[in-house]
């Protein structure tokens, strides 16, 4: 329980600045920031990404234009606005000094495996 | 072969097979539900089902076929994440709602499935939450009351709909109708294990009754609604020829000159609506109940209520203003002698007496009809009021001839009963042996019918004859007036004994015979 409650914290917070990425890097629909999160293996269903969306957008993070579809209703493509662009530098600091706070305590926790082996044999 | 719904998903018009309706229907109220707590909870759902709408269109483009079917609706769902999926992925912190704590809504249905004629018990059952076998009990307790319980199941059979699909076979048991129910359901159709030897021979013919029973109730409702209608518009148009082409004559008409004048246009309005309101919420009703419209607004009921509370509440209030008119009673008599003669004629006489008023409707001019006479029609008193007079002959003890009238009429109080028994008019005279009679007792005019009678008592001594006018016949009291002795001759013939009125060829007739 624990243990999945940390997981889904932890996701949680990369998912947002994953979108946040996608999204920086242009004009986006929703279906394809699903398909990029997918292939990075971040995102199970659809369904979750629609709440997240609106609730970046209502925070000026984001905002959208409508755009004409071949097949179906028109499609929301989002961009950034310059409070999305301004977090998401402050989100660039942020992993990066969490990516050098996890790298730091994995090369402790790393040689502790060699330590049980060393001691098993 | 499937039955497919249109829908409208995203402002796209999708051919959807009815199972896969109901999945994608138990789906998006799910998510509809679980957003509820969230203040864009309408952009959110509006975003899913904008993107179920383009996958529709994906899916019906790229198989290239016409309706969605189950298996598509659940790709969809598996790819866009059920409630589950959701809540475990979200924000834990945020909102943690505890689960859906409703009750489940329960509808009546028939259970088909467990039924031992046609599921209304069981359905019934199901509904109240209580055992079949107490609705089953209570239903045949009721049919030995002149058959009631059987009635009364005919007409729920007809009325309740039969749980046909799934998810009214969960709101019929008050399951919840989520996706869960629908899985189980879906997977473990419900087994009719219970159902027995009779159920099955009942299904034909519940079918049967079903099918045509529909069809009688529609063409009974159809037969309430066409009478009702005409029956409503007839009572307004006489309403409205009562009140708008409506003129004294009308007034002096027999069932009419029992109203007051001054009652008479808030009664005819109260009455109108007393009749007319009942009608129309019978016609109303029926047509909801055999068409299944849109239930009556209900200010609109309410409203009709008033009114007809209120056309009730008048109606009864001069009724009994009215009958309290007729209380008292109240007589007066007259004798006068007559010229002696060995045999009378008793005739009757059509000339009518015009009062002054009268003659002004009807622009008589006096002068003109100086020494003519205006004979009424044959049967003019017969549409105009209830026989009024009533004519008794006895044997008079001096020898005198007399006729005593009484008249006698009904008023709210003794001086009123008087004062209606005096406006009165009625004409009877002697000439020579020939005694004229009037065809009824006339009520002045502006005078009310409050049973204005008059009795006239005819006095001769014992061996007069008396020929009578068969017309007369019928205001002959007390006697036996089948004394036809020739069938072509207008009047009978009578003699007076010391027992009574006797027939003068008794022997003639007994001799016919």
């Amino acid at each position: 329980m624990i243990a999945e409650n940390t997981q889904t914290q932890m996701r949680k917070g990369i998912l947002e600045y994953c979108v946040l990425l996608i999204i920086s890097r242009g004009e986006i629909y929703a279906s394809d920031i699903i398909a990029e999160l997918k292939s990075a293996r971040l995102l199970v269903v659809e369904g979750t990404l629609y709440p997240l969306l609106t609730r970046l957008k209502n925070n000026g993070l984001l905002s959208y234009n409508w755009v004409e579809s071949t097949s179906g209703p028109p499609r929301k493509y989002y961009v950034l606005t310059e409070d999305g662009k301004s977090i998401l530098s402050q989100l660039d600091t942020t992993w990066i000094e969490l990516s050098y706070a996890i790298n730091t305590s994995k090369k402790v926790t790393e040689n502790t495996p060699n330590i049980n082996i060393n001691l098993t044999k | 072969m499937k039955k497919t719904l249109n829908i409208n998903i995203g402002n796209t018009i999708i051919h959807i097979e009815e199972d896969a309706y109901e999945l994608l229907t138990v789906y998006l109220n799910e998510v509809k539900f679980h957003f509820s707590k969230n203040a864009d909870n309408f952009e959110i759902v509006t975003d899913i089902e904008n993107r179920i709408a383009e996958m529709f269109s994906e899916i019906l483009a790229a198989q290239q076929k016409q309706a969605i079917s189950i298996e598509d609706v659940q790709s969809i769902i598996e790819q866009m994440g059920s409630v589950k999926d959701f809540e475990t992925s979200e924000e834990a912190e945020e909102d943690q709602y505890t689960g859906p704590s409703f009750n489940p809504i329960k509808k009546l249905y028939r259970d088909t499935d467990k039924a031992n004629i046609a599921g209304v018990c069981v359905g019934l059952a199901h509904y109240m939450d209580v055992s079949v076998s107490w609705v089953r009990l209570a239903f045949l307790v009721s049919a030995g009351f002149g058959g009631a319980g059987i009635l009364a199941y005919l007409i729920l059979w007809i009325m309740i709909p039969k749980a046909g699909t799934k998810t009214e076979k969960m709101f019929m048991r008050g399951e919840e109708a989520n996706l869960r129910g629908f899985a189980n359901s879906y997977l473990h159709p419900f087994v009719d294990e219970s159902r027995g030897f009779i159920a099955r021979s009942f299904d034909a013919l519940g079918r049967f009754i079903h099918g045509t029973g529909k069809i009688i109730f529609k063409i009974l409702a159809v037969f309430i609604i066409a009478v009702g209608s005409f029956t409503l518009i007839s009572l307004f148009i006489t309403l409205i020829a009562i009140l708008g082409v409506w003129d004294a004559s009308l007034y002096h008409q027999f069932p009419f000159n029992i109203i007051n004048e001054e009652y008479f246009t808030t009664l005819a309005f109260a009455a109108f609506v007393t009749c007319a309101v009942p009608l129309l919420a019978l016609v109303l009703f029926t047509v909801r109940v055999a068409f299944s419209s849109r239930p009556v607004n209900k200010t609109f009921s309410f409203v009709l209520l008033i009114i007809w509370l209120f056309g009730m509440g008048s109606s009864i209030f001069y009724a009994v203003k009215i009958s309290s008119d007729f209380k008292e009673s109240a007589e007066f008599s007259q004798t006068v002698e007559l010229k002696p003669y060995q045999a009378y004629t008793l005739n009757i006489d059509r000339t009518r007496f015009f009062t002054s008023a009268d003659s002004l409707r009807y622009q008589i001019d006096p002068n003109r009809y100086k020494g003519r006479k205006i004979l009424t029609d044959r049967d003019w008193n017969n549409n105009e009021q209830p026989r009024n007079i009533r004519l008794t002959m006895v044997k008079s003890e001096d020898n005198s001839v007399s006729m005593t009238q009484n008249y006698s009429s009904r008023g709210r109080t003794f001086e009123d009963a008087l004062k209606n028994a005096q406006n009165t008019h009625y004409d009877f005279a002697q000439k020579g042996a020939v005694l004229n009679f009037s065809s009824a007792l006339q009520i002045l005019q502006n005078v009310n019918w409050r049973d204005q009678e008059l009795e006239m008592i005819l006095k001769v001594p014992v061996g007069t004859s008396l020929t009578i006018n068969k017309d007369l016949n019928r205001s002959l009291n007390g006697y036996n007036y089948w004394c036809d002795h020739d069938d072509n001759s207008d009047y009978t013939e009578w003699i007076m004994t010391d027992t009574g009125l006797k027939c003068k060829y008794p022997h003639e007739e007994k001799e016919e015979e």
